[in-house]
């Protein structure tokens, strides 16, 4: 039953959005809907999701236009942002999270230039030889006269398979007086250990877009193409969602919310230190 | 040239309107301007890409609007092709995806676009120029006679604008408009 409703709202929804988007002369081959009714950029997800264009996507509202972020309009955005059709988010959940996006009292909205949304990108790069998956993670920041994309993180298995910190008893160690022998004993950590990094504070965490760049300008990684994007929002309090793009017949598609998570106190840090640690 | 010249006007003229103070300094009027002159050029661009495809075009003819369509593209803007059996970006420099297209093998070729576009806002980076998208979708339809084989795809185009104010003399007098120029292309096929 719940399908059913969903469906029909869609389809409801993918028949207002059809019209008024045309360029091109009479005799070009007509949108059928499905165009108008997808996410096109990411862009139109944040237009849609704050109610600041028009249903065709054609008119930008801005502030002091009549139906700028209007909630009724921002309501039947919200319902047509979620991919319908591999995700697993239950009705419930994004029931209570479009209650709090369009409370009347503390309505929540996303922007682009504010933290707390981030991109996951699937990259290729060849390394000794070989295809190997980067994953980058960037942010936007001010710079200059405007904003810039930069990267913040990158996950790259190889240097992940170097640093293993040893734990317990397996760990090396420095004695509490070596200090008295002139640290001599370095030479345990530097030349007899294949796990210098037993050797670091309990505070150390490899820096790996520092050795990613330093073996990049020593030629040993080379940029070889993109394979996929996806985003990562924590703007909207005590909610977590992540946008992928649908590229697939029908009208649920583009840029589409495939995973929505309530946060609880404590769960942004471990949902992010998932994210990033993940592969 | 000329033909943009009614928009680089509509465009000055759009400068001087009232400004609504935007946090991006570009008001709703010069955007809506701007937005127009974008789609002229990405409506050329999508004109100059039926022509080339077309096999009907003459070799020396689409050369000649080879160079027009270079023409429309800031220096070094690529073409960023993925289809739905491969996921990674095949990048091509421009001039080279056209040369692509005008070798396909194919007796017949048709390509025209659909009815809708979509216009991104105008975000400001670094250097002081503004940047956009524009997405359009476009049709393929090729025919080999011998074979009898048809191949149809269709495209989503993500388009890169670079918009930046510019100055020019006229009559003596410096007048500031904004100009468009076209950036990397996105290319994904799609579903449909």
């Amino acid at each position: 039953m719940r399908k059913l409703i969903l469906i029909t709202l869609v389809s409801i929804l993918s028949f207002e959005l059809a019209s008024g988007q045309g360029l091109y002369s009479p005799g070009q081959p007509k949108d059928d809907g499905r165009f108008a009714a997808s996410t096109k950029q990411v862009n139109q997800f944040f237009r849609r999701f704050n109610a600041e264009e028009s249903i065709e996507g054609d008119k930008r509202y801005y502030e002091g236009d009549p139906l700028y972020r209007d909630r009724e309009l921002r309501g039947k955005f919200i319902s047509i942002l979620f991919d319908n059709e591999t995700s697993s988010v239950d009705a419930d959940t994004k029931k209570q999270f479009l209650n709090e996006v369009l409370s009347e009292q503390y309505p929540q909205y996303i922007h682009f230039h504010r933290e707390d949304w981030f991109a996951e990108v699937s990259a290729v790069f060849m390394y000794k030889g070989k295809r190997e998956n980067v994953t980058l993670f960037m942010k936007i920041q001010p710079e200059g006269l405007g904003y810039e994309w930069v990267i913040d993180k990158v996950v790259f298995q190889p240097f992940k398979d170097i640093f293993k910190k040893p734990q317990g008893d397996g760990k090396g160690f420095l004695h509490p007086l070596s200090h008295e022998l002139g640290f001599m004993n370095l030479r345990k950590a530097f030349q007899d250990s294949d796990t210098p990094e037993a050797y670091t504070s309990k505070e150390y965490t490899p820096d790996y877009l520092t050795l990613f760049l330093y073996e990049m300008k020593k030629g040993s990684i080379k940029f070889e193409t993109i394979q996929d994007v996806k985003f990562h929002f924590f703007q909207v309090n005590n909610w977590y969602f992540e946008l992928n793009q649908f590229n697939r017949p029908g009208f649920n598609t583009g840029w589409l919310i495939s995973n929505l998570v309530r946060l609880k106190p404590g769960d942004k840090e471990s949902i992010q230190k998932y994210i990033y640690d993940q592969k | 040239m000329k033909k943009y010249i009614p928009l680089f006007l509509l465009l000055f003229l759009a400068t001087s309107a009232v400004s609504l103070a935007q946090s991006d300094n570009i008001s709703p009027a010069r955007k809506q301007a701007i937005d127009s002159l974008a789609l002229e050029k990405v409506k050329d661009l999508s004109k100059y890409i039926s022509i080339i495809g077309s096999k009907e075009t003459q070799f020396s003819e689409a050369n000649r609007v080879m160079d027009r369509a270079e023409e429309l593209f800031a220096p070094d803007a690529e073409m960023g092709v993925s289809s739905l059996s491969r996921r990674d970006i095949a990048y091509y420099k421009v001039r080279r995806y056209f040369e692509r297209l005008m070798a396909l093998n194919y007796d017949r070729v048709n390509i025209t676009w659909y009815d809708i576009h979509y216009i991104s806002d105008l975000e400001r980076q670094p250097d002081g120029r503004y940047v956009g998208v524009v997405t359009v979708y476009q049709r393929f339809e090729g025919t080999s006679l011998e074979s009898g084989l048809n191949y149809r795809d269709t495209t989503k185009k993500d388009i890169t604008i670079y918009v930046e104010k510019k100055q020019t003399q006229i009559a003596g007098r410096t007048i500031e408009f904004w100009d468009v120029m076209l950036g990397d292309i996105r290319v994904t096929e799609t579903s449909a």
